[in-house]
């Protein structure tokens, strides 16, 4: 029962759209219960079938430990968006117009997208990979557009489906030219049959244009900022985890395993990415005044980071990088949790309107301010422990440049994360401001992530595991073979 | 019979009219035509590679490009129609709210 977790995911996908249609209005809470546990027995199904591995249909379905890694993090972000979504979704919070409607078919489409990313990172053929993106892809755009009454939210949704539309017929003509070279869709029998030539260069740049999109690595992101900020948050908060890690499974799954034979030559491709998308993304982030699109600016600076994890062809890469994406994933999601309760409550949106926060409301300003130092990478919170390990990645592939580069983005992207601390601890209180009351579900979401950020950089038996788990499968093997 | 180097051409010539179509245009349906057009121009070069080759994967791998492109349309046009509802317009200069 390889497939069971995501089987499971999509029953309950399907179970909720049924009695979406029975339920009367009030009793609708249970389907937010029902897709909280259809993934809560997903995710407890994955971690128990750790050390396992296995194919189904011919090889075309794979699971093995780094599969099991990366579906954890796809269910975690799919837990957490339903839980933030909760208040909006059932009409509780203080701020009429943040609430959603039709909740059902919410949970429906957003199961179906995190179905689409689990099957993403088992797939080792270009039809099932293609496939299981536009699944994860193509519920993103539903979600996006969600508050049809919202012209901002619209032309969010607009700006998505076109440029999503265009990056996956980019990415499509690359895949077509990669099977036009090997004559097969079987990502092994590529790797083994590719051989340089302009044709697979310019494969390499269709692909890599089609999936920097979707990390939003630029100059592929002029996107994110207006899906960002006109998406209702909770989607804006799961674009910003569940997507990028979508985007760097598909990256995993092309650019290691099929390119990996031929892997040097990437590293100067992805050096330069990740250098403009970092510097490119912090610069920008210094000058916004609405936090939704700060946080897409963070957001491309943190993927500039974690697109170093693939320099170099030898095995500490890939737990680095899913090390970083752990931290990254936690660390994102306390900051998009405060800024929902924020907004729950008030409506506000600016980073200006958090001023006086640490005042009303104490312990989620630190929260807040534990999650932005952990996104800055301040020791000893889990940023800066995966931070560190990006870096030494980059410098033993001899990227010394890097990460110097790198060191001076962290700093300038702590000064602007500071500009949020700062309004909330130092700059005087809002005249009306009173303390806010918090909902049970957000309080134990922000709990739960800040626990999450603060003590994966602390305990290092984490990065330890994912290390052995990872050396356990045959990914290694292609690696080691490589590097000799 | 057509030399594959032909189709092949001919598909990149349809993909870059989409891609141009979808630069230049101003109206959101032609837009969303120039997107299908793209995914059209792949096809073409899935066919003309599963010719050269004599393999029957890429004839499948067409199948299902096909009702992903469909799923596209879909989820598209109904974006476009919700904002139409609102705007009345469909013109992409004028969806510009969200800026720096």
């Amino acid at each position: 029962m390889l497939m069971l977790p995501e089987l499971i995911v999509i029953a309950a996908g399907f179970i909720i759209l049924l009695l979406d249609l029975f339920l009367a209005e009030e009793k609708k809470n249970i389907l937010g219960t029902l897709a909280f546990a259809g993934l809560l027995i997903a995710l407890g199904r994955t971690l128990f079938s750790f050390g396992q591995q296995g194919e189904l249909f011919g090889g075309r379905f794979v699971v093995d430990s780094v599969a099991i890694w990366f579906k954890i993090i796809f269910l975690l972000a799919g837990m957490t968006t339903v839980a933030l979504s909760w208040d909006r979704l059932t009409g509780k919070t203080t701020d009429i117009a943040s609430r959603m409607k039709h909740r059902g078919e919410f949970y429906t489409i957003l199961l179906f997208s995190t179905a689409g990313m689990m099957y993403l990172i088992s797939s080792r053929d270009l039809v099932t990979l293609y496939i299981s993106l536009e699944l994860s892809t193509i519920p993103l755009f539903v979600l996006v557009a969600w508050d049809r009454d919202n012209p901002l939210c619209g032309e969010a949704g607009l700006k998505y489906v076109i440029l999503g539309a265009l990056s996956s017929a980019v990415l499509l003509y690359g895949l077509g030219i990669l099977y036009g070279l090997s004559g097969s869709t079987d990502l092994a029998t590529i790797s083994q049959k590719i051989t340089h030539s302009p044709a697979l260069w310019l494969s390499v740049a269709m692909i890599t244009a089609g999936i920097g999109f979707k990390l939003t690595l630029v100059p592929f992101h002029m996107w994110a900022a207006d899906v960002y900020q006109g998406a209702p948050t909770p989607v804006t908060a799961h674009l910003s985890v569940a997507s990028k890690a979508a985007g760097m499974a598909f990256i995993f799954l092309l650019f290691y395993r099929v390119l990996g034979g031929a892997f040097q030559e990437w590293n100067i491709l992805f050096a330069v990415l990740a250098t403009i998308t970092m510097t490119l993304g912090n610069l920008v982030a210094i000058i916004q005044q609405n936090i939704k699109r700060f946080m897409a600016f963070s957001a491309i600076s943190q993927a500039g980071y974690l697109i170093m994890g693939f320099l170099g062809p030898f095995p500490e890469g890939l737990p680095s990088m899913l090390f970083y994406l752990y931290a990254y994933i936690f660390t994102n999601l306390v900051v998009f949790a405060v800024i929902i309760f924020y907004a729950n409550e008030t409506g506000r949106e600016n980073i200006d309107d958090y001023r006086g926060l640490s005042r009303t409301n104490p312990i989620i300003a630190g929260a807040m301010m534990l999650g932005l130092f952990s996104l800055a990478g301040i020791p000893p919170l889990s940023g800066f422990v995966g931070k560190f390990f990006l870096f030494s990645v980059a410098s033993k592939a001899g990227f010394h440049w890097l990460v110097g580069v790198a060191a001076i983005n962290s700093t300038i992207s702590l000064y602007y994360y500071l500009r949020i601390v700062r309004q909330m601890y130092i700059e005087p209180t809002m005249e009306d401001a009173t303390t806010l009351q918090i909902s049970p579900m957000l309080a134990g979401t922000i709990a739960i992530t800040t626990l999450g950020a603060v003590f994966f950089g602390i305990i290092p038996f984490f990065y330890e595991t994912i290390n052995q788990t990872v050396a356990a499968s045959d990914w290694w093997s292609v690696i080691t073979a490589t590097a000799r | 019979m057509i030399p594959t180097q032909h189709v092949l051409i001919l598909s990149a010539v349809l993909f870059t009219t989409g891609v141009l179509g979808v630069m230049l245009r101003r109206n959101v349906i032609v837009i969303f035509m120039s997107i299908e057009l793209m995914l059209n121009a792949v096809n073409l070069s899935f066919v003309a590679f599963a010719r050269a080759l004599d393999s029957m994967t890429g004839i499948i791998f067409i199948f299902f490009i096909i009702v992903v492109a469909a799923a596209e349309a879909v989820v598209g046009l109904s974006i476009i129609l919700s904002i139409y509802r609102n705007q009345k317009t469909l013109n992409v200069d004028e969806f510009n709210w969200l800026k720096w």
